[in-house]
């Protein structure tokens, strides 16, 4: 704790940390009402009819948007030099 | 926020709030944090039958997220990672199959419930009384913190073990260990996650660094490697029983790709003693919730 907490860069790791949780928040509303409000109907539709292809289609988007996320939020630590606090 | 396919409107602000606390706690101790998210889930008034399903799903994303930010950082053996997936899916399915036997024929819910408290207490004094043994000689002996060890003699006894095959991870610096051993330790967990529907990364993680002798940086990032292939595997056999909101999930994991990023970067701020010590907390909380779950049927997933 003492490595980071202790030292000047502080104020400015938590800074940057704030600032990449205000950006990821205003990307995920937009995210919120863009994307999963069309996937709805959709992800209904599968889940009433065809189980199986649900099961998979929900898999597929799960890691999907996880790879998409990664890549986004390591974006956002490398613009906001997160990585360097070290 | 509608979510459709579980039937229930709520906050999406709120879901993706429980995905980043449990994405943090992910990232910085390599669990699945199930343990945490399906009550927080029943409370905000999804169904029970969802609860489980989607936060396995939402879990295997979340895993994704932080095994990705510690292979970067170096923290991920894939050799072993791959073999404990072998024995913890195994481990899941006979586990579930265990349970269904053992509740034909009467209650065993608490009996198992009382055990694993146990177990989980075990772990958590083990773990704080070896973390703080650990640190005690990085000032005692001057030895480097971050390779610090309290108790080295479990492993040392593990690697003595010769039951062919035998083999090497040199990433986590291991010459010479049994296929069995490995095996079986992911066996045990998936054993109870199966009998428990919970994640095993807090029971994984400490055999990772007390028995197989892994570095607890590497051990964190290993066990969510893991835990994106049984948490996956999870996710397909939740959904095919129509026990999985995708959308819902997909929302906590947009919390949770946040948090485990955050979490997963912070590791690197901690010397491995450090990390077991704030872990050793953890049991203590899966056994609450184990506790909540006997006395009040939520979280259960039979």
């Amino acid at each position: 704790m003492k490595n980071i907490l202790g030292t000047p860069k502080r104020w400015a790791f938590v800074r940057n940390m704030l600032i990449e949780v205000v950006v990821y928040a205003v990307l995920l509303i937009i995210y919120f009402l863009a994307v999963l409000r069309l996937l709805g109907g959709f992800l209904l539709d599968l889940f009433n009819n065809q189980l199986i292809v649900y099961a998979f289609i929900g898999l597929g988007l799960i890691v999907t948007q996880g790879i998409v996320l990664e890549s986004l939020t390591s974006y956002l630590i490398r613009l906001l030099r997160l990585d360097r606090f070290d | 926020m509608e979510f459709p396919i579980a039937g229930v409107t709520v906050n999406p602000i709120m879901l993706a709030g429980i995905g980043f606390i449990v994405g943090l706690l992910g990232g910085f101790f390599g669990v699945g944090g199930g343990f945490l998210a399906a009550p927080f889930m029943f409370w905000s008034g999804v169904p029970m039958n969802f609860v489980v399903g989607t936060d396995v799903a939402h879990m295997t994303g979340k895993s994704i997220v932080a095994a990705k930010r510690h292979r970067a950082l170096g923290h991920v053996d894939i050799k072993l990672g791959f073999l404990m997936v072998v024995g913890t899916i195994v481990g899941v399915e006979i586990g579930a199959q265990i349970i269904e036997r053992l509740e034909s024929a009467g209650n065993v819910d608490i009996v198992i419930g009382i055990a694993y408290i146990v177990i989980l207490l075990t772990i958590s004094a083990f773990t704080a009384w070896e973390s703080i043994r650990a640190l005690k000689m990085v000032r005692t002996d001057k030895i480097n913190v971050k390779d610090a060890v309290g108790f080295k003699g479990l492993s040392t006894r593990v690697h003595g073990i010769k039951l062919r095959p035998m083999v090497s991870f040199p990433y986590s610096g291991i010459e010479s260990i049994s296929l069995w051993t490995v095996l079986g330790v992911g066996f045990i967990t998936g054993v109870l996650s199966g009998a428990l529907g919970v994640g095993g990364g807090f029971i994984r993680m400490p055999l990772l660094v007390y028995l197989i002798g892994v570095p607890t940086h590497v051990a964190v990032g290993t066990d969510l490697f893991e835990i994106v292939f049984s948490a996956g595997y999870g996710t397909l056999t939740h959904a095919l029983k129509g026990n999985v909101d995708i959308l819902m999930a997909l929302v906590m994991q947009t919390g949770a790709a946040l948090g485990a990023q955050i979490g997963a970067t912070s590791t690197r701020f901690f010397a491995g003693p450090r990390i077991r010590l704030f872990f050793s907390a953890l049991p203590v909380f899966g056994a609450i919730m184990v506790i909540i779950r006997l006395l009040t049927g939520v979280g259960a997933v039979h």
